[in-house]
């Protein structure tokens, strides 16, 4: 049977978590599993590594599951799923690595290498290169994952104002940046 | 949508990522070894008995007796004198003429002796002369 025909949504999300709630293992892995991959792909926006990206992931699955039962239904679940990966990602990241976070190595970026093995024009390699960390992550789940403005904040653990000003701020950087790729473009014929 | 925004969206979706199997098989594996943690509930207050309150009550009452009647049965303490208002009225005036005459007083006696010496040796001086 095709993999994707087993984890047709047969339960409603509600349903899913209760049943999750009450120690469903099956429950859960069919609630998290079209999150996977999206989190997968956000986790390497936040980790060093692929390896690391994988065992964050890995821990976000086990502290989701440990602590359903404390997730509260006014919130969207992915939301939730992104705030504890989150939280597991900055786990995995040293000190040192943090404060020199912005001085990003393009060769060992786990993000950029996948780029990279698919195309290389793509606007998020602009992004990681102008954008600090907050704000690319604000710009991810805003574009990527299609997250409203409050879910963001709530993610990002941030206010409603910050992650406004700071989407702004990350779109008019890669509108300027696209802008003057454009005129070399232009100027170079 | 903005362009923009699209070409980012559509930019994220061709950034490929999977999950691999042994991936999956890690998660599915510790799932497995871990159970939900029960959602902490609100500590319920205890129930005390009605003799509690009762008991609390009358200690607080004969507390408040007994420091009525300490307070209404001890003897007036006597008000610590004022403290002055006027430092300058505090302070004793000084008598200059006073002072005067008792820092002189000795010396005054010393003159007087000593002219009478004088009017003593003048005497004899005279007696001796014949004069």
């Amino acid at each position: 049977m095709n993999q994707t025909l087993s984890y047709l949504p047969l339960r409603t999300e509600t349903q899913l978590v209760s049943a999750a709630q009450a120690g469903s293992v099956d429950a859960f892995t069919e609630l998290v599993h079209g999150h996977r991959h999206r989190l997968l792909r956000f986790l390497l926006t936040r980790c060093e590594s692929y390896a690391d990206a994988e065992d964050a992931l890995q821990d976000t699955m086990i502290s989701a599951f440990r602590y359903i039962r404390s997730y509260d239904p006014r919130w969207r679940f992915s939301t939730w799923l992104y705030r504890i990966a989150i939280r597991n990602a900055s786990k995995l990241r040293t000190p040192e690595l943090v404060e020199v976070g912005d001085l990003r190595d393009e060769e060992s970026d786990p993000l950029l290498q996948c780029i990279a093995d698919s195309e290389t024009e793509n606007l998020w390699v602009n992004a990681r290169r102008l954008l600090n960390d907050e704000v690319f992550a604000a710009m991810w789940l805003r574009y990527a994952e299609d997250m409203s403005v409050k879910d963001i904040s709530k993610t990002l653990d941030r206010s409603t104002s910050w992650t406004k000003v700071n989407l702004l701020r990350g779109r008019r950087a890669l509108d300027a940046e696209l802008n003057s790729i454009a005129n070399e473009n232009e100027a170079y014929g | 949508m903005d362009k923009l925004a699209q070409q980012l969206r559509q930019d994220a979706e061709k950034i490929e990522v999977t999950v691999s199997d042994e991936l999956d098989h890690r998660i599915a594996a510790s799932l497995r070894s871990v159970t939900p943690e029960a959602e902490s509930v609100a500590v319920p207050k205890s129930r005390r008995p009605a003799l509690f309150w009762w008991a609390s009550s009358l200690t607080g009452i004969a507390a408040a007796v007994l420091v009525i009647i300490i307070v209404n049965t001890q003897q007036p303490v006597e008000p610590a004198t004022a403290t002055p208002a006027s430092i300058v009225a505090a302070v004793p005036v000084i008598d200059w003429k006073t002072e005067t005459a008792m820092l002189a007083g000795p010396l005054q006696q010393e003159l007087d002796a000593l002219q009478a010496d004088m009017k003593k040796a003048e005497k004899k001086v005279r007696d001796d002369i014949g004069l």
